[in-house]
């Protein structure tokens, strides 16, 4: 078995091997060399056939980074296992579904030899492939292939090359299937996501996907509608399993402004909303000071109030007495955690010293007497707690002038 | 075939209670001749799981002091109540504790194979009652927090109780080291409550929280031992899935454990027998010669007694009461997060104080409910087993009507328009155990352990110190095979998966 090189946290060792276990090797590697010159031999000779086909599958198990392999099987799909697509006739197939199956040896549910072996050709049937085979085939086709690369997933689950051609295989659907049958499978791949994230709910790559998955299960080709809310939901089930989810807050936080689009929400709800979040992170922090994730969201939050330009915001009718007001209460709060908290607490001081520099963005001006005599206590208490940035804070102080504030100046 | 007086036996246990069978499973690979013995017609001894019709015969043998032990044992069926089972649908344990997940019983069942023929349980969520605040309402049960997570969810504790509570569960969990030692070593012997409200300013509701979470069945605990529970709980949280800091064996707890570890006895060549107990023992000459009641006269190289003595004077007697409820009381079984099994055991703990008895006693003590479902495979769906336990005050006597008293509260908690029913009782009073596991020479003797809410790993230390006993000729001649102990590589077949 090829050793797969996008295994994290799996130390390679080096093996001593004994004569005997060289020779096996050597075997194997002639065994993979014949095999891939036979692959490429019928590349080359543009042989996309089903034997092609049942090579790759061996090729890929042993070795399934070889992108190469995976287009050829590609081209073997498109070339003739699938059934011919007729111009502009994708999701339009009626015919197909009233057409008997005609039994094939083909739809296995072993992932190794995985191909569809044509079937006769049947004249009357509106699509048929080179060989005669049925949109229904192109079902199982579709299945077996998506089947056909999980063993490899489980083994190299961040391999770019299987995901790349799962997502070709459920585009396929898109393409080939009638729209309430591509659907399913769809929904099934965000089953499959959700599997993913639950096994390691901190993936971001798995967030991604499921970013992705939920994008085409709410777009027109699968007749979809909008699944906001459910993963708006969905966030919330992730943070409460574990506080410390970058992902799911990030999620969290590109939702809501189509969230509250959609809710067609009003200022008032907005504003419902706004303190909502506010009160949720801010219990979150109380219980996980030292947790970067929560601050970030918080920041994000905190932001929505001191940013207008451009971006959408959740309180875009807030008036400046009204943000200056959400900001000072925000900064009370988060002081009251010093209470209690002596460990833990450079996050703290960051968010501090951040969230006053807002008020001079707010109101476009310099900080007062009073702010800088606060920053210059925070970033002494930062150069303390964090002295190996100590560059970052000796900027800070020089930036917003304090460097005057401080003892001996 | 030989009789069992023919054979020069290298060991004879008697009972075959949870620390005797885990021996018999620790020299189920030795090639010793083993002999097990067990006086009941049952296994399991002090840890069996008994049929309503088992149930029976030992509540009348306890009340022909045939038991010793236990004492004021009684079966009561509330009349008027319909949807009891057949017997055997039953399974009461007689020993119900949960294991946690860091405990080393459970490495040890791994490492010896036996972990595949148990099937566990999640022990899920840990409630505290609360009493009504008027006449007019209910009691309601408030969930304990033990994880972040659970501390963020909770709307019961303000918001500086939590900041309070949650440098409290860092410090636990790295208690054994540098600078948390300092900080409670010197307090070491006093009780956890006291340390808590000095050293962490904890008002009452937490300090309950806490001492629940420590099982403490007087309250009393010390810091040391309390801040070793605690610690194990929290850091057995998450260890086997996401939710639940312990399992519970099905099919009746610690029984199922002891047969298990029997039948690797058997599988070994031990030689079992029910129904027949020792007599008389003559353990000064060598080899120790037993009289059993069978009447065969054996003679064997060690020696292990069954732990039958009366307890320590002094030490509280322990009651309890199992209550078969006609429904399946599903709210107490939910998951709280992703991920997480449905969870079979629920534990509730009633504060000291929370209830009192008939005469208007406030309790003295907390009384601890462990709430089974069906899943635990103790009665049929739709059913649940509640233990109740609580120590028995000395001037006081057994404390039936309190944990009647309990249960009803708890019903009245978890019922929405109707009230669950009880559909059966069996209540008894046992000792609060004895000392002195010890040897004299080759004769082995296993205290009764006190009642615990979760198993104490101290008991696995007498069972191992027993096989070095039995296994002293091969420890002397190769050292190498005392770290063997409960190791063992799979025989020829048994080629199951690994997942428990």
């Amino acid at each position: 078995m090829a050793e797969s090189g996008a295994s994290h946290g799996i130390a390679r060792t080096s093996r001593v091997r004994s004569e005997e276990q060289r020779q096996k090797d050597l075997e194997r590697i002639q065994k993979y060399r014949t095999l891939e010159d036979q692959v490429r031999q019928r590349a080359a000779d543009k042989q996309f056939d089903s034997e092609t086909f049942q090579l790759t599958s061996k090729l890929l198990r042993l070795n399934p980074e070889y992108y190469t392999a995976w287009n050829v099987r590609r081209r073997c799909l498109i070339s003739g296992l699938f059934s011919k697509l007729l111009p502009g006739s994708s999701c339009s197939k009626e015919s197909s579904s009233t057409s008997p199956r005609d039994t094939t040896t083909a739809c296995s549910e072993e992932s190794s030899s995985a191909s569809s072996i044509p079937t006769p050709g049947r004249p009357d049937c509106q699509t048929t492939g080179k060989s005669g085979t049925t949109a229904d085939d192109d079902l199982e086709l579709i299945k077996t292939e998506l089947h056909f690369t999980i063993p490899l997933l489980l083994e190299s689950p961040k391999c770019y090359w299987i995901w790349s051609y799962r997502l070709w295989v459920l585009n396929q659907a898109i393409e080939r299937l009638e729209r309430p049958v591509a659907r399913r499978i769809w929904e099934e791949e965000l089953g499959l996501a959700e599997k993913m994230l639950s096994k390691d709910h901190r993936n971001f790559h798995a967030w991604g996907y499921r970013r992705h998955v939920v994008a085409q299960l709410e777009s027109d080709a699968l007749g979809g509608g909008s699944m906001v809310e459910a993963e708006f939901a969905y966030t919330e089930r992730m943070f409460r399993r574990d506080l410390s989810n970058f992902s799911a807050w990030h999620n969290r936080s590109r939702l809501i402004p189509r969230l509250l689009d959609e809710r067609g929400a009003t200022d008032a709800q907005r504003k419902a909303f706004l303190d909502k979040e506010l009160n949720m992170i801010r219990e979150a922090l109380n219980v996980g000071p030292g947790d970067q994730s929560l601050w970030y969201y918080h920041q994000f939050l905190v932001l929505n109030l001191v940013t207008t330009a451009g971006k959408p915001t959740i309180t875009p009718a807030f008036t400046l007495e009204e943000r200056i007001s959400y900001l000072t209460r925000e900064i009370e709060e988060i002081k009251v955690l010093l209470e209690d908290y002596d460990e833990d607490v450079q996050l703290i001081y960051e968010a501090l010293v951040d969230y006053t520099l807002y008020f001079s963005r707010l109101e476009e001006r310099k900080p007062t007497e009073e702010e800088r005599e606060d920053l210059v206590s925070w970033v002494a208490k930062l150069k303390e707690l964090d002295p190996m940035r100590n560059g970052r804070w000796v900027d800070l102080e020089r930036d917003q002038g304090l460097v005057e504030l401080l003892p001996g100046h | 075939m030989e009789s069992l007086s023919d054979t020069f036996w290298d060991v004879v246990i008697s009972g075959t209670g949870l620390q005797q069978s885990l021996l018999a499973l620790a020299l189920s690979r030795s090639n010793k001749k083993i002999l097990h013995i067990d006086k009941n017609d049952y296994y399991g001894h002090h840890e069996a799981a008994l049929s309503l019709q088992e149930a029976e015969s030992w509540v009348a043998a306890v009340q022909a002091h045939a038991k010793p032990g236990y004492s004021h044992a009684s079966v009561t069926k509330p009349e008027g109540t319909t949807g009891l089972s057949f017997p055997r649908a039953y399974s009461l344990a007689l020993a119900p504790q949960f294991i946690h997940a860091r405990s080393a019983l459970l490495q040890q069942l791994v490492s010896s194979g036996a972990y595949r023929q148990v099937e566990f349980v999640a022990v899920g969520s840990f409630f505290i009652f609360k009493p009504p605040q008027d006449a007019s309402q209910k009691p309601t049960l408030a969930r304990i927090p033990s994880t972040r997570e659970d501390v963020f969810a909770t709307t019961d504790i303000p918001a500086k109780a939590k900041r309070g509570l949650m440098k409290f569960l860092k410090f636990v969990l790295d208690y054994e080291n540098s600078p948390q030692t300092e900080l409670w070593q010197p307090d070491a012997n006093i009780p956890l409550t006291e340390f808590l409200s000095k050293q962490f300013k904890m008002d009452n509701q937490l300090q309950t929280y806490i001492t629940t979470l420590s099982l403490s069945l007087d309250g009393k605990i010390t810091t040391k031992d309390g801040l070793t529970v605690i610690h194990r709980h929290l850091t057995s949280m998450g260890m086997y899935g996401p939710g639940f800091a312990a399992i519970y064996p099905k099919w009746g707890g610690l029984s199922e454990i002891a047969q298990v570890s029997c039948r690797a006895g058997a599988v070994g060549g031990a030689v079992y027998m029910l129904g027949n107990g020792v007599k008389t023992v003559d353990d000064y000459t060598s080899p120790i010669e037993l009289r059993l009641h069978s009447g065969d006269i054996i003679k064997t190289r060690a020696f292990v007694e069954e732990s039958d003595s009366i307890g320590v004077i002094g030490r509280p007697e322990t009651t309890r009461l199992v209550a078969i409820i006609g429904s399946d009381l599903k709210a107490l079984f939910e998951t709280t997060i992703e991920g997480a099994p449905v969870p079979a055991v629920a534990i509730v703990a009633f504060p000291a104080g929370s209830i009192s008895t008939a005469d208007g006693k406030a309790s003295e003590y907390p009384v601890y409910l462990s709430v089974h479902s069906s899943d635990t495979g103790e009665c049929p769906k739709g059913q649940c087993v509640c233990y109740l336990t609580t120590l028995t005050p000395q001037e006081s006597g057994p404390q039936d009507h309190l944990l009647t008293q309990a249960l009803d509260s708890f019903l009245l908690s978890v019922s929405d328009d109707q009230v669950p029913q009880c559909l059966y009782k069996l209540s008894y009073t046992r000792s609060g155990g004895s000392d002195g596991d010890g040897e004299r020479l080759f004769t082995i003797h296993f205290s009764l352990k006190p009642v615990t809410l979760s198993f104490d790993d101290s008991a696995l230390e007498n069972v191992r110190k027993a096989w070095k006993i039995v296994m002293c000729d091969e420890i002397m001649r190769d050292e190498a095979v005392d770290k063997d102990y409960m190791k063992f590589t799979d025989r020829q077949n048994a080629a199951e998966d690994d997942e428990t």
